[in-house]
């Protein structure tokens, strides 16, 4: 199964370490930022600081990619190293150090571009928080990005490790913002503790690599691989597979590891943006594709990838259709698109999986961004039941056509770019000489329909029809209860750019409700934003109009993620195979599927939620009176009661156990055999204390009884004799 | 001088003891029992102290025999510090007395039993 | 040597000073004794010639203190000891700080025994000489009784009670086989001597059999200090009931004393006999790991959930200490460092608000970020410490040992063979996920949520009158106590490579015997068919002793 792998060698270039300075300044940011709480800065100073460091990573990861040549190595310091012997094995070594090739470059612009982008937007999303939390959020971003990036350009899995957990603590600390409100700790809670059961399987990964390759940098260990590894544990070679990619399911919150990511919507919207998009979920795909190889190791450990991917992405999409919060529509999407990309690494396409990451970040931050636009101006309402025709309220105009570009491009509209990566994600499926994956690839397309439909269902709902909307029930979502103020408001006119504050009368009644619409910099990140997402769609059409080579695949072709056996790419041979579906050529036939798929699901979309609302509540209620089918519309709106399952399956056992060995601890460990043990010194005491009276006579008897015995014994041994 | 105090019957073991050793050995042992008797019988807390003196006097005289026995001083030497001992205790323990007399008007020793645990 | 004397009979004559001064003047003097003891520690540390060797400095012996039975005043330290007892001095002080306003009668005789307390543990690590180390090993339950007896909560007679007869038991067995060794010395040797060095030399050329049992009965006096599953129950009483400074130094520095022991005479005197047991004591350890881990899970006072979590994490470091090889063996020595670091901040971080609310119950108090910014920051980031995140000090242990479990295994292609192995790593690895969950939990009630203070408004107005009243969130000697463990746990975190390069040789060297007799005993065990290459494997180690 092991075939030649051509991975190039890394050359170690210490003159690079300057690219050292994309993790050190949002470092440094962080810093500053716990400097400016410690100073109660009230200014939006941490933003700004924020916002610089991230954009002068960009700028520094982006002068790294003109200077790129080929994959490197930058050390920077020693970190967890040491050596007990000379020869292999004999030595742990993990230095802080980079391992630059192209798959990390790819990573890093968009993880630090829209870091920026989605950081100046907080600026002003956050702004009633200065003061108060406002450091705090700026010290979460940055820890957050600062923990990503040294998970991308870590040089061995020890600091991928450092920025794995990294981002969990930031997302951590976020979702758990505004920590007064108990369901935001416990969605933090949660999205810790689900994310480190996939960081065990991680961990034991890193051993298990360890203990056969005896070495953990990439670069070695691509070499080392050429050898076969040399197997010292009792497990083979082919768990490594396995265990990595329990640790990539649980960070990309895949199947059955999945329920935080909807929960972390607790967080203040940016930072479901920078989870959703940019920078946590993705991890587990980049790990997948940087250590690609050694998936390999099982023949069977790719299509697991494939399977799990699949059936996350329907689950899901199905649970996705069923909600009626906008941002949680959103995060399911994110789920269902997650495992899109998990499909396209387990069929061989580490290209489609990377580049529709690609896609998805920018679709997914604008579409989160848009939502989180509509919550900061609508205190809090996110209900798609009690919003309506926003485009055509006076200054949402940017956030409707925004969201409506977001919207296009995740249902995959025809000649989007999402539209491209995930036809190149089911291209490799539908064209797998394995039954299963075509099944998967006829799956992912029934998903894709799906997911236009509930895209457009938010849409239709919110931006489309006529106008009406209720405002939240916050006087600002994320603003602590003691930090509101009343503003008298009343009778005030609607105007579209009001001031911040003076809008913050949610609690006035929603007859005198007034949305205040965003400013500048929100409006502006996402205007940028659907530039991008129109923009990262142009190496696929510089492929399909003008045939040269997909920027993106050329980018990833450059790393490990293109090694393998088995992986032709779809893209990669036109002529490798001569595959067809339904009886055209293989790419002809998938974009007529796709694209029926996609405007299929808005159609339908568009009849039910904005020609005839009044439908889609019919159709709910006419579903939930069959019995047959009635569960169907119940399991899609508790998503499937996977939490659940956790609770009764783990949490609750647990629990109970916990209080069965604590009162055995108290009662019987320490009660029945330390103080049992105990008490027989005190019950021999017993025995003799009839002897101590208190009275002296009787001590004195004592004392002569014991003297008599003692002379009775030695005159009976001298009567008895010596021996 | 040869009257031999023939004792160990199945060891064989035998202990010559000069006939006038023995006699003091003899008020040795009546001293101490005397005093042992007196002590347990007895509730005054003087009379007490005056029994133990005499086991005291019963075990120096002990000595003084056999170190007269042995041709050995060390005996007497002990005896010496014996009677040193038991006159710095006779003049703290007639002190205690004198105090426990003070707290509760009797010489009875029932009058302490406060160091029994029951 | 004067530094290594220095730090520990400079606190000795400052509870002399102590006890003749006023109350008034106790706690700075105290404070003035533990930091020179640090000081002077720390110059030693400084000058420290063999951080990147095994061996122990001073190298020569002290001068004889009984000169018949061959005991021996000697002092020195070797990297593993030099950085525990750094740990303790390094705490002391803070523990003295600390104590200003939580101590507030009979205090003259607090700080003095304090004082001796932190001396005693010192000697104990840097005790060249076995009955040296046994005096300091066993005089630090004399403050430490007296300590909880009189300035402990409402069970304190008892928890000190027990703690002192649990352990003095313990520590009988080690002393027996301490004695047997030395008995063992003397018969070879003609005289007494209790040098550590000699005494391993000794005891590693007995019968198997002798090395077995040696094991067994050194390895339960230390476990009951460690302490180890089924021997744990006086920690979290004793733990509960102790003022906050007792409780840091018990989990920081006297736990470490039970570490320390099987890294100095346990796992180096017998080979033979840990190689024959180190299953049941990594089984132990794991055992610890869950068990600690699902009680803390429903504990709902804070410091008995942080004893617990003690429990487990020594578990942890048990395991790495028992699988045998470098990795293992590392990161149960850096682990120990770590965790006296993090779980000592902790309880300094309950005993702060459990000063101000004097309650430690999770389910009348919580939310405390609202009243308490300060304290929760530095609680947040202990709290991450003891979970093992990256980047701080927690993980590089944790990992180690972690990692050293999993690579433990019949091979042994890093030269070091071992029992254990994935599975062990697996169960002991849900430890990791557990400890999440018990910690957050801790976190997300105790920090986090809504507000909720005992009795409302009066909240930080101590009871006791004429106790200077405390502000409501952290002071400046608040900060100046946990800021030093701060910085340390974070630079632990970032720069572990000078200690861990320290400590490298010393658990090598504490590993000699150890891949033969492994090896030896996996033979026995797992392949019958190869007696008769065993037995003449045994012939020629007989030949060769």
């Amino acid at each position: 199964m092991i075939h030649e792998h051509s991975i190039r060698a890394a050359a170690l270039a210490p003159e690079l370490g300057w690219v050292g300075l994309a993790l050190l300044l949002p470092l440094l940011s962080a810093c500053a930022c716990a400097l400016c709480a410690a100073l109660r800065v009230k200014s939006k100073a941490p933003a700004i600081i924020t916002s610089l460091a991230l954009a002068g990573s960009f700028v520094i990861i982006l002068t790294a990619y003109f200077a790129y040549t080929g994959p490197v190595e930058v050390p920077i310091f020693q970190w967890m190293s040491f050596q007990w012997g000379t020869q292999s094995f004999q030595s742990f070594t993990a230095d802080f150090a980079l391992y630059i090739d192209s798959l990390t470059l790819f990573w890093m612009l968009f993880v630090t571009g829209l870091g920026t982008l989605i950081s100046i937007y907080a600026s002003e999303y956050m702004e009633s928080d200065r003061g108060g939390g406002y450091c705090r959020f700026f010290f979460g971003i940055s820890v957050f990005l600062f923990s990503m990036s040294a998970l991308v350009l870590g040089d061995n899995l020890v600091m991928l490790y450092l920025g794995w957990e990294g981002v969990g603590l930031a997302s951590y600390l976020l979702i758990g913002y505004n920590y007064e409100r108990p369901s935001a700790v416990a969605a933090a809670k949660k999205a810790f503790i689900m994310n480190r059961i996939g960081d065990l399987g991680l961990a034991l990964g890193i051993f298990m690599l360890w203990a056969n390759y005896g070495t953990l940098q990439y670069s070695e260990l691509f070499a080392a691989m050429n050898n076969g590894g040399q197997s010292s544990v009792d497990w083979d070679l082919s768990v490594i597979p396995f265990l990595l990619m329990l640790g990539a399911f649980g960070k990309s919150a895949q199947i059955p590891l999945f329920t935080w990511l909807p929960d972390a919507m607790e967080g203040p919207t940016p930072v479901s943006a920078l989870i959703h998009a940019a920078t946590m979920v993705t991890a587990g795909v980049y790990l997948i594709a940087r250590l690609y190889p050694f998936f390999e190791l099982h023949p069977e450990a790719l299509a697991t990838v494939a399977w799990i991917g699949g059936s996350t992405a329907l689950v899901a999409a199905t649970i996705g259709m069923a909600q009626y919060d906008i941002k949680r529509v959103f995060a399911y999407s994110t789920i269902s698109q997650l495992g899109y990309m998990f499909l396209g690494l387990g069929v061989g396409t580490s290209f489609g999986a990377c580049y529709h990451t690609l896609t998805h970040a920018f679709f997914k931050a604008l579409l989160f961004l848009t939502a989180g636009a509509i919550m900061h101006g609508f205190a809090g309402q996110l209900d798609l039941r009690k919003l309506s025709g926003l485009r055509q309220l006076p200054g949402w105009r940017i956030v409707s056509w925004t969201m409506f570009v977001g919207c296009l491009w995740l249902a995959a509209f025809p000649y989007t770019a999402a539209f491209f990566s995930k036809d190149a994600i089911l291209l490799q499926a539908l064209t797998s000489e394995r039954g299963d994956f075509r099944f998967l690839g006829w799956l992912g397309l029934f998903t894709a329909a799906l997911t236009a439909y509930y895209t457009f269902r938010v849409w239709f709902r919110v931006c489309a029809g006529p106008l009406h909307y209720e405002g939240g029930s916050e006087g600002h979502h994320e603003t602590p209860a003691g930090h509101e103020t009343p503003v008298a408001s009343h009778g005030t006119v609607a105007s579209s750019v009001q001031p911040a504050p003076a809008s913050h009368s949610a609690r006035e009644g929603h007859s005198v409700f007034h949305p205040h619409a965003p400013r500048l910099a929100i409006n502006g990140v996402l205007v940028i934003l659907a530039i991008g997402a129109l923009l990262v769609g142009v190496p696929a059409y510089d492929h399909v109009f003008a045939h040269r080579e997909n920027w993106a695949q050329s980018m990833i072709a450059g790393s490990s993620a293109y090694q393998g056996a088995g992986i032709e790419d779809a893209h990669a041979g036109h002529d490798a195979h001569q595959a067809t579906i339904l009886g055209m050529d293989a790419h002809t036939g998938l974009t007529v599927v796709g694209s029926t798929a996609s405007i299929g699901g808005i159609v339908i979309a568009w009849f039910f939620h904005l020609r005839n609302r009044k439908a889609a509540d019919q159709l709910r209620a006419a579903l939930m009176r069959r019995y047959w089918i009635g569960w169907l519309p119940i399991c899609m709106e508790n998503k499937w009661y996977v939490d659940e399952v956790f609770h009764v399956f783990f949490r609750l056992p647990m629990w109970v156990g916990g209080q069965i060995l604590s009162f055995g601890d108290r009662h019987f460990l320490d009660g029945v055999l330390v103080d049992g043990l105990a008490k027989i010194p005190l019950g021999l005491g017993r025995l003799f204390r009839p002897l101590y009276g208190g009275a002296l006579q009787g001590y004195a008897v004592t004392m002569a009884g014991g003297i008599a015995l003692v002379i009775a014994w030695v005159t009976w041994i001298w009567v008895r004799g010596f021996n | 001088m040869n009257a031999a105090l023939d004792i160990g019957v199945a060891s064989g073991f035998t202990l010559a003891v000069p006939a006038e050793i023995s006699i003091a050995l003899m008020i040795s042992a009546l001293l101490f029992t005397l005093g042992i008797i007196g002590f347990l019988c007895r509730r005054n807390m003087i009379i007490m102290f005056l029994c133990t003196e005499l086991m005291f006097q019963g075990a120096a005289l002990a000595m003084v025999s056999f170190s007269r026995m042995r041709m050995d001083v060390s005996g007497q030497v002990f005896v010496i510090f014996i009677l040193t001992v038991a006159a710095a205790e006779a003049a703290l323990a007639l002190g205690l007395v004198v105090l426990l007399y003070r707290r509760r008007e009797t010489l009875n020793a029932d009058a302490w039993s406060e160091l029994g645990e029951s | 040597m004067l530094m290594i004397w220095i730090s520990i009979l400079f606190p000795v004559l400052a509870a002399c000073v102590v006890a003749l001064g006023s109350a008034k003047s106790a706690r700075l003097t105290a404070l003035v004794g533990t930091s020179v003891s640090l000081a002077a520690l720390a110059i030693f540390a400084w000058n420290f010639p063999a951080w990147n060797t095994a061996e122990h400095f001073p190298s020569v012996s002290g001068p004889a203190w009984i000169p018949a039975a061959g005991i021996t005043l000697s002092v020195g330290f070797d990297t593993v000891s030099l950085l525990l007892a750094l740990l303790t001095a390094f705490l002391m002080p803070l523990c003295i700080l600390g104590s200003f306003t939580a101590i507030t009668q009979r205090s003259k005789e607090y700080y003095g025994w304090f004082l001796l307390l932190g001396s005693s543990i010192i000697l104990a690590f840097a005790a060249r000489d076995a009955i040296l180390f046994y005096i300091g090993y066993e005089f630090t339950l004399v403050p430490m009784t007296l300590i909880i007896a009189i300035y402990g909560g409402t069970e304190r007679r008892v928890a000190a009670l027990k703690m002192f007869l649990y352990t003095f038991l313990g520590s009988m067995f080690m002393l027996a086989s301490l004695l047997y060794v030395a008995w063992e010395l003397r018969i070879t040797s003609g005289a007494w001597n209790f040098d550590i060095d000699s005494l391993i030399d000794a005891s590693v050329r007995l019968p198997a059999a002798n090395q077995y049992w040696l094991f067994a009965a050194l390895m339960v006096g230390f476990a009951v200090k460690v302490p180890l599953f089924p021997l744990h129950t006086w920690l979290p009483l004793a733990h509960d009931q102790a003022p906050t400074a007792g409780s840091v130094i018990l989990a920081s520095a006297m736990l470490k004393l039970g570490t320390y022991g099987n890294y100095r005479f346990a796992l180096p005197m017998a080979p033979a006999g840990g190689a024959e047991l180190m299953t049941v004591v990594a089984v132990l350890a794991i055992i610890a790991i869950l068990y600690g881990s699902l009680i803390c899970w429903v504990q709902t006072d804070a410091k008995k959930l942080v004893a617990y979590s003690s429990v487990a994490h020594l578990g942890l470091c048990m395991l790495g200490l028992f699988a045998l090889n470098p990795m293992g063996a590392e990161g149960a020595v850096f682990y120990m460092v770590n965790h006296g670091l993090s779980t000592g901040a902790l309880f300094f971080c309950i005993g702060m608000f459990y000063e101000r609310y004097h309650t430690k119950d999770t389910d009348v108090l919580g939310g405390l970020a609202k009243r308490m910014p300060i304290w929760a920051c530095f609680m947040v980031l202990f709290t991450l410490a003891s979970i093992g995140l990256p980047g701080l000090n927690g993980f590089i242990g944790e990992f180690l040992c972690l990692g050293g479990a999993f690579t433990a295994e019949h091979d042994g292609q890093s030269g070091y063979p071992g029992v254990l192995g994935p599975w062990y790593a697996i169960v002991a690895g849900l430890g990791l996920i557990f400890s999440a969950m018990y910690l957050l939990i801790l976190l997300g009630k105790l920090v986090w949520g809504p507000l909720r203070e005992p009795h409302d408004g009066a909240t930080h107005h101590p009871h006791v009158s004429g106790v200077p009243s405390l502000s409501p969130d952290l002071c400046f000697r608040e900060i100046a106590i946990l800021t030093p463990i701060a910085i340390a746990c974070i630079w632990l975190g970032i720069q572990p490579k000078p200690m861990l390069d320290a400590i490298a040789p010393c658990a090598a060297r504490m590993l000699t015997h150890y891949p033969q007799e492994v090896r030896r005993h996996l033979e026995h065990t797992s392949a019958p068919e190869l007696t008769t290459t065993t037995s003449v494997n045994d012939h020629e180690r007989a030949t060769n002793e």
